[in-house]
């Protein structure tokens, strides 16, 4: 009798126990492509991906804005990007998404992303650009962050051929005429230089002081060279010891023409894009986003939009712009559209950390 | 080829001494040693869940990290084989949980956690696991639980001696020798051990094109280290004690799925030292306790060029005493001084802080000791600055003859760590104490027959931890911890156990299951995604059996892992998958020329389960370990 009491409330227990294992799977996410879907006229967004151990993903958002994708290379091709993935670029239309802290670049077809090799051997990568049908720039850190390079790539072969010796931290890079100009943003150190490549001969060309942890650079309509400097931090990290500074350098005798430093010795600033006719730059500065037309000689105080973003983008076929917001850098990040004139237009849903735009 | 070299020295002893063949358990607690801490008497409304010697015996060869994750469901979040491993107890961080070895907090002064991995059990006679927030009892830190490891003696057990080696895969290479004196009023014991192992499993590598099958790398390890305590039996009412725990870890950190390569190594090294007297008179007791913990922790990464250095050093003190005013009622008073010093590059300085506290516990009872009322309070100050008053206030009974109620609503703290505080750049002096209330309720039910025990569990808790510090970006994009985040957890425990015992045999069989919500209840921007969202790395669902078959000496027992879905992003969005696996030991003892001897095996994951806990963090697939005990006890004559 007892024995039974003891059974039935045994029964019982186990019952509740496994009544109580509800399933409470999460949903799919709605914005994973379908594996056969093409990628044309949009901008696809790399999205660093949370800290750690995970993984980066690639969005992909139409130009209209009607649809998202999310995650669409693991979609199409079932494994992931890899940690930290920093940029992307599409060249002769093969895409090449640089993933920093796996050290390596993933090359895909640029409309299916159906992948197409990987280029290793890199330590921490972060710009891709293409020079010709068979080779590529691509701007590292070095181990530390201490020692930046740019690595000739055979985009044949899928191999690295040379390295060329920069200021430290190699970040963004553009090209006028057969030289490349590369933006030395100190890395996990300081620099204050940009370095002139020859894109024939590989040569070091020349390398020209800007001022402190330059990392961001683009070309005007008149072939001249913009390049925001972030500042420099105290020892501290308490104040800016130097203030950040826009400079503009000649793209053929590489004299400074122009250098308009930043008053505040607290905000760095950032994220410097071109309109499509280049003849106007844009950068976020104090929480904000700033014009300044490329004939300006002095920096703007009145702002386009009144908020920054993680990552700025700016479509070439239509001068919209596009800012992320990485929210806590632990969930899904935004990308919120706004016309030329910063009338907010629509915010979507993409991956953790947006941290770039390639548009196509 | 150390292995055969113990054996041979062991037999060599064995011969010398007589043998002696002794049946008693091979560690036992020394009741004297366990009434002194406070748990016992104050902790009377907290669910408890005890893992005694035999357990501990059958993880002998494992650290605290494995047999919390098979024996307990605190969720146990392991970056791999034989690496970082940390606690969350009932769905909070890792930070929030005391690990208190014999009543001294581990807790780093500079991160709030302590890698559970580096613990081994063998080191260890009894771990309790205390469920709920008590820091009115143990202060900072004991917000989800509090882990307490135990050492402990029995005099006049004569002279022991314990060896322990064991091979498995990967080249684990485990040996362990423990010496014992044990007289009328002394007991003097070494442990030693040393751990190497390449862990260069196989896994698939689910990250990589075309998911090759990859080998682990730079996940080899060494370890070793010694444990010594004393314990003298001044008279017939003082108790005196040292113990000195060194260890040294040297692993390397090996790199993720999503990861190429990785070449940092990490190296642990700690020296902790321990002393405690005891005056226990009929009418009242005194415990007098100092430790001092020096913690270094070396990393080096080539690729990164990151090589740093991080030193702590903690001085405490406790002073506490315990009487009764009538004979319903035990009150305990105490004060501790804690003196924590770090340095590391990523500070301008090496910094100090002191920290004071007056605490204080009250217990009401009847005179059968059914029914009990317990109240405890502690003040605590940092730097003469007054901290949050923290109280706790409990009852336990025994109702219907079989049922036992425990309610306890307890307040808890969490002090900012040194890094919160000074790291370059981003620390923010200005912090104030994580905080809140926890209230919980568990209602279990016992009945022994003649040859059954039957106990069921059931618990439910409730806790809001405010101002949790979470590290986010400041204006100028610097990250910096600020107390912007709330987090509310909740849940459902229960447990089941079925013990059959004869003469001959020992059937047990025992389940547990947790339900848990832990979520952020605070809006940090407008239409914040992460609002009422799961915590990341907090399993809802968790569940755990264990079956055990004893007989004539062979033990079998199996037991069973199943952790749920995991979100990895703080919106939800992004999860990793649940898993389960199950694990094996088989063990025989027998006496031979006197010696008590075990050889057992242990396989690990034996439904060959690929399983992740942390993404992208590589477990090894079936695995196994065979191993040989040899004990040897000759009693006083």
């Amino acid at each position: 009798m007892k024995t039974n009491k003891i059974l039935l409330l045994t029964a019982f227990a186990v019952g509740t126990i496994f009544t109580s294992c509800k399933k409470d799977d999460p949903e799919p996410d709605p914005t994973t492509p379908a594996a056969s879907t093409t990628y044309d006229n949009g901008v696809f967004v790399t999205n660093e991906g949370p800290f750690g151990s995970g993984t980066g993903t690639l969005s992909f958002i139409s130009r209209s804005g009607a649809t998202v994708y999310n995650d669409i290379f693991e979609a199409r091709n079932t494994f992931p990007l890899g940690n930290i993935v920093q940029s992307m670029s599409i060249h002769n239309n093969k895409g090449y998404i640089v993933v920093n802290n796996s050290g390596k670049i993933e090359v895909v077809d640029g409309t299916s992303m159906a992948t197409s090799g990987t280029i290793t051997g890199f330590t921490y990568p972060r710009y891709f650009l293409g020079i010709d049908n068979s080779k590529a720039f691509v701007t590292e850190w070095g181990t530390g962050g201490l020692v930046g390079s740019v690595k000739v790539v055979d985009l044949t072969t899928k191999t690295i051929t040379a390295t060329i010796t920069t200021g430290k931290g190699a970040e963004n890079m553009v090209k006028v005429g057969n030289k490349v100009f590369v933006a030395c943003g100190g890395g996990f150190d300081n620099d204050s230089v940009v370095t002139v490549i020859d894109a024939l001969t590989n040569a070091v060309d020349t390398t020209i002081f800007v001022g402190a942890n330059p990392s961001y650079i683009q070309v005007d309509a008149n072939n001249n060279v913009w390049v925001l400097c972030k500042g420099k931090q105290n020892a501290t990290w308490t104040a800016l010891e130097q203030t950040g500074k826009l400079v503009r350098l000649n793209g053929t005798s590489y004299s400074t023409e122009l250098s308009l430093p930043f008053s505040s010795t607290s905000s760095q600033p950032t994220n410097l894009v071109v309109n499509a006719a280049k003849t106007t730059l844009y950068y976020n500065y104090s929480g904000k986003l700033y014009a300044h037309a490329i004939a300006a000689t002095s920096l703007n105080a009145t702002a386009t939009i009144n908020r920054s973003f993680y990552a700025l983008g700016i479509d070439p076929v239509n001068d919209q712009f596009y800012g992320s917001d990485a929210v806590d850098f632990s969930s899904n990040g935004k990308v919120v559209r706004y016309t030329s004139a910063g009338v907010t237009i629509d915010s979507v849903t993409v991956g953790v950390i947006p941290g770039n735009f390639y548009f196509k | 080829m150390n292995f055969f070299r113990h054996t041979l020295i062991l037999s060599l002893c064995i011969c010398m001494l007589n043998a002696y063949a002794q049946n008693d358990s091979l560690k036992q607690l020394n009741v004297v040693e366990i009434k002194a801490t406070r748990s016992l008497y104050f902790s009377s409304a907290s669910k408890f869940q005890v893992i005694d010697s035999a357990t501990l015996e059958r993880y002998s060869n494992n650290n605290l990290a494995d047999l919390l994750s098979r024996e307990s469901m605190v969720f146990i979040k392991s970056y791999g084989l034989g690496s970082l491993a940390s606690s969350s107890f009932r769905g909070a961080g890792s930070s929030h949980t005391a690990v208190l070895w014999n009543g001294f907090n581990l807790q780093s002064s500079m991160h709030g956690m302590i890698d559970l991995s580096l613990i081994p059990a063998n080191f260890l006679n009894t771990v309790q696991l205390q469920f709920g927030s008590a820091s009115a009892l143990w202060g900072s830190g004991a917000v989800g639980g509090a882990i307490h490891l135990n050492n402990s003696n029995t005099f006049n057990k004569g002279v022991s001696i314990y060896s322990n080696n064991s091979f498995g895969s990967f080249l684990d290479k485990q040996q362990q020798l423990s010496f014992e004196l044990s007289k009328k009023r002394i007991v003097s014991t070494l442990k030693l051990f040393n751990h190497d192992a390449k862990n260069d499993f196989e896994f698939t590598n689910r990250a990589q094109y075309g998911k090759p099958i990859q080998r682990q790398r730079n996940a080899e390890l060494k370890q070793y280290g010694l444990l010594q305590e004393n314990y003298i039996q001044i008279n017939q009412f003082q108790l005196l004690n040292t113990r000195f725990w060194y260890q040294y870890s040297d692993r390397g950190m090996p790199p993720s799925m999503t990861q190429n390569m990785n070449v940092a190594v990490q190296k642990d090294e700690s020296s902790r030292f321990t002393s405690e007297w005891q005056l226990n008179k009929n009418k009242y007791s005194v415990n007098v306790r100092a430790a001092y913990f020096d913690e270094k922790l070396y990393y080096e990464d080539s690729l990164s060029a990151l090589f740093s250095k991080s030193h702590s050093q903690s001085a405490i003190v406790e002073l506490e005493t315990k009487f009764s005013i009538t004979k319903y009622d035990i009150i305990n008073i105490g004060v501790n001084n804690t003196n924590n010093t770090a340095y590391t590059e990523s500070y301008n300085n090496r910094y100090n802080q002191n920290r004071s506290s007056v605490f204080a516990s009250y217990r009401l009872h009847t005179l059968n000791l059914k029914w009990n009322a317990l109240l405890n309070i502690r003040q605590e100050f940092i730097n003469n600055k007054a901290l949050p008053f923290t109280s706790s206030f409990g009852i336990d009974g025994n109702v219907l003859k079989h049922f036992f109620l425990k309610l306890n609503v307890a307040q808890h703290y969490r002090i900012p760590t040194f890094n919160d505080l000074y790291w370059v750049p981003g620390g923010n002096p200005n912090l104030l104490p994580e905080s809140g209330w926890s209230e919980d309720a568990t209602i279990s039910y016992k009945q022994a027959l003649k040859n059954v025990q039957v106990e069921l569990e059931a618990a439910a808790f409730n806790r809001e931890i405010k101002n949790w510090v979470i590290w986010q970006p400041d204006v100028s994009g610097i990250w910096s911890p600020q107390n912007v985040q709330e987090v509310w957890s909740r849940g459902l425990e229960y447990k089941l156990r079925v013990d059959y015992r004869t003469s001959k045999w020992d059937v047990q069989l025992s389940g547990l299951y947790n339900y848990v919500l832990s979520t952020n209840q605070k809006s940090l921007s407008t239409n914040d995604v992460t609002l009422y969202k799961q915590l990341i790395y907090v399993p809802i669902q968790n569940a755990q059996g264990n079956f055990l078959i004893q007989f004539k000496g062979t033990s079998v027992s199996y037991n069973h892992i199943y952790v749920g879905y995991r979100y990895t992003s703080s919106d939800n969005k992004n999860y990793i998958k649940p898993y389960s696996f199950g694990n094996i030991r088989v063990s025989h003892d027998f006496v031979f020329t006197g010696a008590k001897i075990k050889v057992y095996t242990q396989l690990n994951n034996v439904f060959n389960e690929q399983y992740e806990i942390i993404e992208y963090r590589a477990m090894p697939l079936l695995n196994y370990q065979l191993g040989l005990a040899i004990y040897f006890n000759e009693k006083n004559k």
